[in-house]
């Protein structure tokens, strides 16, 4: 019954969703498409950092990939966009399967900082490739179809959505929660650790690739910087840990509530968005560390007491 | 001809070698503080490139409203950078010490966002510089040129970290600091409490990046958005040289800088982050103790 | 023909550095055979133990199960192959239900990759009923205290169906009453046929599970056999207890 009743809500919701178009302003569109963009790397995040327990903090080289295989392929090649989608899927894989292998072998602080370090050696190294443009960039061909980009964006959120859904019930998806609760002991239950967590760094990476590339094309222009921007690691890990790191609709709902609200305040000052991001991060994590998702949950139960014992429990 | 070119590739690489070991000095200090709060609270400090990059604020404009030298700002910058850190880890980050390590990461990397769009707001987005009078004077010794400020800079953060060595072997507190690396509870063997460890730890962990900020200023530009690359060669130089000892992030430091000198030169200057946090990459993956440090 | 032994240790060492945790030991376990293995703080006990599970790899010598080397596997394939253990840090899965936590090993301690959730939870619950743990299952595991948090831990463990158990002082941090009812489980865990290699600090728990002893000192074993005459050996007693009652 409540399976049954949470499938309808989900498909009203993707429904409503996909008429947007047909009633909403232009500037909404163009929102709502960073928005799903957003949102699709949130949820690529949630695989690697929710489930697995990995805190990437460069899941934005994917993003970057994801930009350059589509530009590269329709610029210098003249290929068509769903081939360039491809490519730049195929390079992040490429991508994580060469750089996972030793990376995912390092823990806690000292995976943080690799993937921080590797968003900045890729960074340096477009901006030395003629085939990227170097540090001038790509420009893509232009073409005009908002509609047409909101809905791919809508489409690619969906499919990263129903693969966590299917992740968070499945062998794959516990043997990572069990790798992100206790690597050692997962490993000597029989799970695979390594290759557990390559995978799930893949998968992250194909969705952050796909929204790259839809990124690049409806942006119609890149740059080593802004391809491989480092605060878009800022966004969706934001988003992810707000929302509910680990449960299949927290990195959604966080990417809308958070993008709503920051949308509002940079139509103010622009770094008030920004600030408005450090500050949200400092507050979740002291006060809801595990997120809406559990917070709504539990709130019915505790109150207000909710953010006062979730201090109690880590403070010193 | 030939014996001169000779000549001249030597004095270039030795000129090369000096600007990389004077750069190093000051990356050595830089990554100081972050290695002492991470051996002895062990948080990695996301936000200490923001630290430095108040600290060379608090000079900039101490030089600039008040005129008062850079060099003599030194310890206003790391008094009013000891009083920032401290308050952050008696006022949020103690709240989560118990927390998992990604969470300590989290909120060290929101308090990042935070200072630097504060700063942004602040002190606008513009680049700076603390231009004392003699910014421009160089020396000579043996054929290789030593800009004055660059050598003040690295005798300082040199003379810095020796009394951070000190301090640590030498003093009761600083005695119990290093205790408590090991072990929380034995902070109270030398009569402190481990709450007041962590704060002044933080705190002279701030200290330390507000000296360094105040004498980045001083060779280089600043701007609001400096922090998140001077985290990441902190942390590279903390990796590259170990944690057990402040000598180790000197050695750390100064392997970096003459690196990013090398590699700027032979390879090309946009090459240098490549080269940095390639090295940084490759140490983790390999030698996750440090270059010096004991292998497992 | 007999088989060979289910487990067969033959010349094994570690080193770490200058140190010599584990020096030269040799021992098999029989199919059905509870071992039980005791020496003093730094013996080289847990060490034996995670070179046996495959956490970390020999300096020299071999592990042979079920008469196969498998000194080259990674843990994650030794537990598939049967070989389940406990740590003496209780590492359960904290945010995970204890059902799941459960259903974790029924997952994966097998070859068996294709199985449901659901086939896993249903036998997670059987092991649940066995340890007296049934009505924790909704339970997040760090909510559970002492003996239930190690029959937990046995229950996770047996869930993987193992040949070979490694208990690595399952009994720390319990008092009297619970030890007791650790050893109840225990036994039933050995009931099932299983062969158990157990190490413990409190003599008494080794006395009434082992079948046989194995005592460690400075990393080399020094005395081998039934528990009455391994006990009664002046060298054990000069090594472990004699310090103990002195």
């Amino acid at each position: 019954m409540t399976l049954r009743f949470k499938f309808i809500l989900g498909v009203a919701a993707a429904l409503m969703l996909a008429t947007l178009p047909w009633f909403a302003s232009p500037t909404l569109i163009q929102f709502g498409i960073s928005t799903l963009l957003l949102a699709t790397l949130a949820q690529g995040w949630n695989i690697i950092g929710g489930f697995t327990g990995y805190a990437s903090f460069g899941n934005s080289e994917f993003f970057g990939l994801g930009s350059y295989g589509t530009a590269i392929a329709m610029v210098q090649w003249q290929l068509p966009f769903g081939v360039g989608l491809i490519f730049g899927v195929l390079l992040s894989v490429i991508f994580a399967l060469v750089v996972g292998i030793p990376v995912l072998r390092l823990r806690g602080h000292y995976f943080a900082i690799a993937t921080l370090a590797l968003s900045q050696v890729m960074t340096a190294i477009v901006s030395n490739l003629e085939v990227a443009g170097r540090n001038t960039g790509l420009v893509l061909p232009l073409l005009n179809g908002d509609t047409l980009f909101y809905e791919l964006s809508l489409a690619v959120l969906l499919l990263a959505t129903l693969t966590v859904l299917w992740i968070s019930n499945s062998r794959f998806g516990f043997g990572l929660i069990a790798i992100r609760e206790n690597e050692d002991a997962a490993a000597s239950m029989g799970v695979n650790t390594t290759l557990y967590k390559v995978l799930a760094f893949a998968l992250a990476g194909v969705f952050s690739a796909l929204a790259g590339g839809i990124h690049a094309y409806w942006i119609t222009f890149i740059d080593p910087v802004s391809a491989f921007d480092l605060s878009l690691n800022v966004k969706m890990i934001i988003m992810t840990v707000f929302g509910g790191p680990g449960s299949v609709l927290g990195p959604v709902i966080g990417a809308f509530v958070l993008s709503g609200i920051s949308e509002t305040l940079s139509t103010e000052i622009s770094s008030l968005a920004n600030l408005f991001f450090g500050v949200v991060i400092v507050a979740a994590v002291v006060f809801m560390p595990r997120g809406l998702a559990d917070l709504m949950r539990r709130f019915r139960k505790t109150g207000w007491r909710y953010f006062s014992e979730n201090v109690k429990q880590h403070r010193l | 001809m030939e014996q001169a070119l000779v000549v001249s590739t030597m004095q270039l690489l030795s000129q090369i070698l000096v600007n990389g070991v004077l750069l190093g000095g000051l990356y050595a200090l830089m990554a100081l503080g972050l290695a002492l709060v991470w051996g002895v609270l062990n948080i990695v400090n996301l936000a200490h490139g923001a630290l430095i990059m108040l600290g060379a604020y608090v000079g900039y404009y101490l030089f600039t409203l008040l005129n008062i030298d850079p060099f003599l700002a030194l310890p206003l910058s790391m008094a009013v950078l000891f009083c920032v850190g401290y308050l952050l880890q008696r006022g949020i980050l103690n709240l989560i010490a118990r927390a998992a390590m990604f969470n300590t990461l989290l909120i060290t990397f929101g308090i990042d966002v935070v200072l630097t769009q504060l700063a942004q707001i602040f002190f606008s987005a513009d680049f700076r510089t603390i231009n004392p009078s003699y910014a421009g004077s160089n020396f000579m010794v043996f054929g290789v040129t030593l800009p004055l400020v660059r050598v003040l800079a690295f005798v300082v953060a040199l003379a810095l970290t020796i009394a951070l060595w000190l301090f640590l072997l030498h003093t009761r507190l600083g005695r119990a600091i290093r205790a408590t690396a090991q072990n929380l509870g034995a902070a109270r063997l030398y009569g402190v409490e481990p709450k007041a460890i962590y704060a002044l730890t933080f705190g002279l962990g701030a200290a330390l990046a507000g000296g360094a900020g105040d004498l980045y200023g001083v060779v280089s530009q600043i701007n609001p958005y400096i922090g998140a690359t001077l985290t990441a060669k902190s942390f590279a130089i903390a990796i590259i040289g170990g944690l057990e000892s402040p000598l180790g992030v000197v050695v750390g430091g100064i392997f970096l800088g003459v690196v990013e000198s090398l590699t700027a030169l032979y390879i090309g200057p946009t090459f240098v982050d490549i080269a940095s946090f390639g090295i940084l990459v490759l140490v983790l993956i390999f030698r996750p103790n440090g270059l010096l440090g004991a292998t497992t | 023909m007999t088989p060979p032994p289910l487990l067969e240790i033959r010349g094994l060492s570690k080193r770490f550095g200058g140190l010599v945790a584990v020096d030269d030991v040799n021992f098999s376990l029989a199919s059905g055979e509870t071992l039980g293995l005791i020496g003093p703080n730094g013996a080289g006990k847990t060490t034996l133990i995670n070179l046996i599970s495959g956490s970390i790899t020999p300096t020299t010598g071999d592990i042979l199960f079920e008469g196969r080397s498998i000194k080259d596997l990674t843990a994650f394939k030794r537990a598939r192959l049967g070989i389940g253990r406990t740590f003496q840090i209780m590492k359960p899965f904290p945010g995970l239900s204890v059902l799941d936590n459960v259903a974790i090993g029924a997952l994966f301690g097998t070859s068996e990759t294709a199985k449901a959730l659901r086939t896993a939870r249903d036998e997670a619950d059987q092991w649940l009923e066995l340890m007296d743990l049934s009505r924790y299952a909704d339970r997040r595991a760090d909510e559970l205290g002492g003996p239930d948090r190690k029959r937990l831990e046995l229950a996770k463990a047996m869930a993987m169906k193992p040949k070979l158990l490694l208990l690595d002082e399952v009994m720390a941090g319990l008092n009297h009453v619970e030890i007791n009812e650790v050893i109840e489980a225990i036994k039933k865990v050995r009931n099932t046929g299983i062969s158990v290699l157990v190490i413990e600090h409190v003599i008494k728990v080794i006395q009434r599970l082992s079948d046989r002893l194995l005592v460690l000192h400075h990393g080399q074993q020094i005395v081998e056999g039934k528990p009455g005459v391994v006990l009664a050996d002046p060298r054990v007693i000069e090594a472990y207890l004699g310090r103990r009652r002195a």
